[in-house]
């Protein structure tokens, strides 16, 4: 994670939720967000925002098992 | 080796729905089998370290009131007189559940979780809590509060987590059988790494209510146990609608026990071209191969399957797992972050820089993301089967981020890169064992169904279990007598 990055989420989790950095650890453990981060940037673009109402569970209801 | 050694062993050895029938046919005791239990606890616990707490005493009055029930002529439930132990996060009135932690080390809840309620109204008993990773934070098994857990088949290994005290005491043969729970592996996880069975049902599946919750789009509960066939009586329990949990599905309960036919003629199995093999270690994909002509030989189909959505799956569904994960606890974040273990306090605060946006994208994804994921999956095969881990299981030592270890960080994230995934998509999936790796550590076979296809997963599960006899192994702690 670059420093910048690390920077941006001790900003974000003081200011909006007034939790300062517990330890050096975290920084480690926020490591993966850097791949999540890319992640992200890959899916935007490539799938647009729901705009109809819709849900998680109706989309369980809609793919269950039906067979035995 | 004595008599009562000896009885000790021969009752431990029972499965799950073997010790309830043997209850039902009056052949022995709940009183027999939780001594059974705490003997076996006593002598193989010792460095296991999967227990919290017990309540020996009062395990033992309760096991005779419900010998006193039987002997009277009351209608049995399916669990009667079975002594289990569960990972110590589900609440009990009254009752000790740490969660696995320093900030609960004395909490005793106002009431009961409804699963609780119901494996008890079947006739079971609960006579410990088991140990677990800090509020079901990690797969590794390490608790700093309470020691590590350890596992049963070799104690510098990983037990696997988050419900590491549950997999190790059914993985000693100490319980027939434990409630975990699985946001991303944590059942999956240590069945596989433990040698025993383990199922996370459909999101929605089980009720929630007095269940100390992780992450509430991707928390399940459901059993471990030595066999798919005592994960379905113990689902049978508590699976179903409960109006103290609108979030619980409404669907039917199918009768799970009913559904193990053995018979997989014209069944499809799907095995992944892409994700869940790519880099595993040689002797996981070895195992998984044999597994395949077992399930052949069955009469199933094996088809090969190209799974849609991965990368999405895994950026969003770590979005929410984080981002939940640090919501549930910003609170003691804010006023007890020192009693926190330094790897969970890591991980959670990284959770708290994600933007709202950004978690409420990854939710509004998901039923579309599962859609496709159903539609072009299932719509080639009937369950999907993968390995449960896909590289052998670490030390202890090899994960653990506490103690500075160089790679530790991604050693305790590559642990459940095959698991996360599922609990995004909300699908159900069992974990069953199918071989050792080099270091004589289990591997799992991991199969994955259609929401509310339990039934499904169970009867290939089981059926996988009628041809083979790694989950009838005894691990090295089983053995002690």
């Amino acid at each position: 994670m670059s420093d910048d990055l690390a920077k941006l989420f001790e900003d974000v989790a003081r200011t909006w939720s007034s939790v300062p950095l517990p330890n050096p650890v975290g920084v480690q453990m926020a490591l993966p967000l850097q791949d999540t981060i890319t992640g992200l940037a890959a899916e935007h673009g490539r799938m647009a925002f729901e705009e109809e109402p819709s849900s998680f569970d109706a989309a369980l209801q809609a793919t269950k098992e039906t067979g035995s | 080796m004595n008599i009562a050694t000896q009885t000790m062993s021969t009752l431990c050895d029972l499965t799950l729905t073997e010790a309830a029938d043997a209850v039902a046919r009056g052949e022995v005791s709940s009183v027999d089998l939780t001594e059974a239990a705490f003997a076996a606890f006593d002598l193989r616990d010792d460095k296991l370290n999967a227990v919290i707490w017990s309540e020996r005493e009062a395990s033992l009055e309760a096991a005779a009131a419900l010998d006193a029930k039987q002997a009277s002529g009351a209608a049995l439930g399916p669990l009667h007189g079975v002594p289990l132990a569960h990972k110590d996060m589900y609440y009990q009135e009254g009752r000790l559940t740490t969660c696995g932690s320093k900030i609960r080390a004395d909490f005793r809840p106002a009431y009961s979780a409804t699963v609780m309620d119901r494996l008890h109204a079947a006739g079971s008993l609960t006579l410990a809590g088991l140990n677990m990773a800090e509020f079901a934070q990690n797969a590794s098994g390490h608790n700093t509060h309470y020691g590590d857990c350890h596992n049963p088949w070799g104690y510098d290994y990983c037990p696997g987590g988050s419900s590491s005290g549950s997999g190790a005491a059914v993985g000693a043969r100490c319980v027939t059988a434990a409630l975990g729970s699985d946001t991303g592996g944590s059942i999956r996880l240590p069945a596989s790494m433990c040698g025993v069975s383990g199922i996370k049902p459909t999101q929605t599946r089980v009720s929630r209510y007095g269940v100390m919750p992780l992450s509430f789009s991707c928390d399940n509960v459901g059993p471990l146990a030595r066999t798919a066939k005592d994960c379905a009586r113990i689902l049978s329990v508590i699976a179903g609608a409960d109006p103290m949990d609108p979030t619980c599905a409404t669907e039917p309960v199918p009768d799970y026990e009913a559904a193990l036919t053995g018979d997989l003629r014209g069944l499809k199995v799907g095995v992944p071209d892409n994700y869940f093999l790519e880099d595993a270690s040689p002797e996981v994909g070895d195992a998984f191969m044999a597994t395949l002509e077992v399930l052949k030989a069955r009469g199933a189909e094996i088809v090969s399957v190209s799974l849609p959505e991965m990368d999405a799956v895994a950026t969003y569904g770590a979005i929410v797992s984080r981002c939940e994960g640090a919501s549930a606890h910003a609170q003691w974040m804010r006023e007890r972050p020192g009693d926190y273990a330094l790897h969970l306090s890591g991980r959670m605060y990284g959770g708290l820089g994600i933007p709202a946006v950004t978690y409420i994208e990854a939710l509004s994804r998901r039923g579309g993301i599962l859609k496709t994921f159903a539609s072009e999956v299932f719509g080639a095969c009937d369950v999907l089967a993968t390995p449960t881990l896909r590289w052998r299981t670490p030390t202890l030592a090899e994960a653990d981020i506490d103690a500075g270890t160089e790679g530790a960080v991604a050693a305790f994230m590559e642990i459940s890169i095959n698991t996360r995934p599922i609990n995004y998509l909300g699908l159900p999936a069992a974990s069953v064992p199918c071989g050792l790796d080099n270091n004589g550590i289990p591997i799992g076979l991991q199969i994955i169904g259609r929401p509310f296809g339990e039934a499904k997963v169970l009867k290939v599960s089981d059926a996988f279990q009628a041809d083979t006899d790694w989950h009838k192994t005894k691990s090295p702690v089983a053995r002690i007598i």
